[in-house]
């Protein structure tokens, strides 16, 4: 696998999302009503000429990535500690979505701040620390009291 | 009605203190998220649309045109003084803005990319008020077959240009329809995609889907590689620009505005090959061509009227026909559905005082560029000392305000974040993510028109052929896709002769 061409990779890829699309997602997942007579105007046509034109483009991917020579930029990239990193933010990702209801989204939001700010490995800890206590609020104050928008409170401390 | 009624239908609207500042402030911002490295006038224009969900439509439109100008400007300051430019339309301007920072010019440099950017803006704001009525009083003849073959050249276009390889652009493409089919159908009300979640079924939310592709792959970027910005900042020098230098250049930033009107106008071209395009031309032209990209000010100038001379032009297409030709204007066509107005011929008719407004809007704000221009020049030093281990965590938090506000809804944010990955693996492989927001944007309008057309026909396809104007696009479509397979032919043959 590691000798092929990160085009082919895509083209693969397009080809088996193309065809889960065809086999598996649209005859569940897209409801179409028994007496529509002519298949061009159901629901399911413009999803079923999209995933077939999908793996047509994943074809062509995976065939001219086999015979390109383009040197895809992000290819040798590779950065130490990199994916450790991107793993933590995903789950500072989902933490923060679960937190916005039961916390609130102002404190979720400055834990998430400060949690960011050392994952980038910040050079101003205490000017994040600061921004993060300072930014939330002074959003929450431009879209509660503003804009009129109802953000999350959670279940612990309210704000005014 | 006149086109005195309708100026002063404009003027009525625009004429009040509320939308000249909004539009102060949004050149203001534009400004300095544009000098801001790291941040660009895409990500600037994006995390600026919540905020004005609670304005009036004109003015929030007003503000985002001002941070799309201030922004395009403002990328120039890092270009010219710490060789990173602040946004992609800015590449150009290092070739000889930096090389001049270098020998102590960087005021004159600066100086001349203002001057510029206000006389390419200028006559793309006119080009604007030229054309896009006539396109529009054009367009008001062409029906579901005729739209729909509009909006599939603008993808092919899009798909082709945005990034380097046709088929990858054609895939990003085929993932934003695919992803604009999720919701209740059009015509039958059934369920596709939905699962069962109410919150699925008037479709995944337009904003949600663009913050998520564009802000939140570049803090996840940053995750993946934290460094921060090495270049070092230049100081201004004492030498201005004089009028007599702008004369020697006038011919070619007047060649590098039209340049960026005609390219401007096509949908998916955008301004970075405009810049470039631009610049190839002055120094082909230039009897100083050999000191193109040793520090030469025609450089400069020919770069940003280049890029600039798009920002007025980009509207042509959003006005008139209501497609977008690049992804700023994806997102200000976003700002205008969230207000409930639908650009488009039919906009032209309906709400003639706000498309009059914008158009007195647009001039003015040239006016503001060059005065916010001239103090932002001062400024960048505080600008370029933001630090990003603290700037792009505000950005994380910002996004999650901004997506939260437009329906109070928490899935809205998980959508983004989905985004955000989506784009980030995208931007990780060379797949261009203006194609995928332009086709989400597009999808529901080309599967509408396509079914009407089938309606109209009794399902026959011949329809999309029925006339000059389909046959038109069609062989634009055509034309376009041979010219990037040929491009692309040709840019193996290279890669190949050079490997």
């Amino acid at each position: 696998m590691q000798n092929l061409h990160r085009q082919t990779l895509i083209g693969l890829f397009a080809v088996v999302a193309g065809l889960f699309l065809m086999i598996v997602a649209i005859p569940n997942w897209v409801s179409s009503p028994s007496n529509v007579r002519n298949i061009i105007l159901s629901p399911v046509f413009w999803p079923y000429t999209l995933s077939a034109l999908t793996i047509v483009i994943g074809l062509g991917l995976t065939v001219t990535g086999h015979f390109s020579s383009e040197d895809m930029s992000q290819e040798k990239a590779e950065v130490p500690g990199g994916y450790g990193r991107l793993a933590i933010m995903a789950v500072v990702m989902v933490i923060y979505m679960f937190g916005l209801p039961r916390l609130g989204m102002v404190w979720t939001s400055m834990l998430a701040f400060v949690a960011t700010a050392f994952l980038v490995r910040t050079s101003h800890p205490r000017t994040a620390v600061i921004c993060a206590l300072c930014v939330p609020l002074i959003l929450y104050g431009f879209f509660a009291h503003v804009a009129s928008v109802a953000i999350p409170q959670g279940n612990f401390v309210r704000l005014p | 009605m006149s086109l005195m009624d309708s100026i002063l239908a404009g003027l009525s609207l625009v004429g009040n203190f509320e939308a000249f500042f909004a539009l102060f402030a949004g050149v203001a911002i534009g400004t300095i998220a544009g000098a801001i490295p790291g941040m660009s006038a895409t990500m600037a224009v994006a995390l600026t649309l919540p905020f004005t969900f609670s304005m009036q439509p004109i003015i929030a439109i007003l503000l985002l045109l001002g941070v799309y100008k201030g922004g395009i400007f403002g990328g120039s300051i890092p270009a010219i003084l710490i060789k990173t430019p602040g946004t992609p339309a800015s590449s150009a301007t290092v070739l000889d803005g930096y090389p001049l920072a270098e020998k102590g010019q960087a005021g004159k440099a600066l100086g001349m990319a203002l001057w510029a950017s206000c006389t390419a803006d200028l006559i793309s704001n006119l080009a604007l008020i030229l054309f896009a009525g006539w396109l529009a009083s054009f367009a008001l003849n062409f029906g579901p077959p005729e739209f729909f073959t509009l909006i599939l050249f603008s993808l092919t276009i899009i798909a082709g240009v945005s990034g380097a390889s046709l088929l990858r652009g054609a895939l990003s493409a085929m993932l934003g329809l695919l992803l604009a089919t999720v919701g209740l159908d059009l015509v039958y009300g059934t369920n596709r995609f939905t699962f069962g979640d109410p919150s699925m079924m008037g479709g995944l939310n337009f904003i949600a889907v663009l913050i998520g592709l564009f802000a939140i792959p570049e803090v996840l970027a940053m995750v993946w590689d934290p460094k921060p910005h090495k270049g070092q900042t230049r100081g201004l020098g004492d030498d201005k620009v004089t009028f007599a230098e702008y004369r020697r250049c006038f011919k070619s930033i007047v060649r590098g505005s039209f340049i960026g009107v005609f390219l401007g106008s096509i949908p998916g071209i955008g301004a970075a090959p405009s810049a470039f395009l631009s610049y190839s031309e002055a120094r082909r032209k230039s009897p100083n061509r050999d000191n193109f990209g040793k520090g030469e000010l025609e450089g400069v100038a020919a770069s940003e009227a280049g890029n600039n001379g798009v920002a007025g032009a980009t509207l042509i297409p959003l006005l008139a026909l209501g497609v977008p030709g690049d992804v700023i204007t994806a997102i200000i066509i976003g700002a205008f559905m969230v207000h409930g107005l639908q650009p488009g011929p039919m906009m032209f008719i309906l709400n003639v005082d706000i498309i009059y407004g914008l158009f007195i809007g647009l001039i003015v704000s040239s006016v503001f560029l060059f005065f916010i221009g001239s103090v932002a020049i001062r400024g960048f030093k505080y600008v370029a000392d933001i630090p990003r281990g603290v700037l792009f965590p505000g950005v994380l938090v910002l996004c999650v305000y901004g997506v939260f506000a437009v329906n109070n809804n928490i899935f809205d944010v998980g959508v983004m974040f989905v985004m955000g990955w989506v784009g980030f693996v995208m931007l990780r492989n060379d797949i261009p993510a203006a194609p995928f927001l332009i086709a989400f944007i597009l999808g529901p309008l080309l599967e509408d028109n396509f079914r009407q057309a089938m309606l109209m026909s009794g399902s026959s396809p011949a329809i999309l052929f029925r006339g000059p104007i389909t046959w038109f696009f069609w062989g634009l479509t055509v034309l376009t896709v041979i010219a990037i397979i040929r491009a692309g032919i040709r840019a193996t043959r290279t890669l190949k002769r050079r490997a």
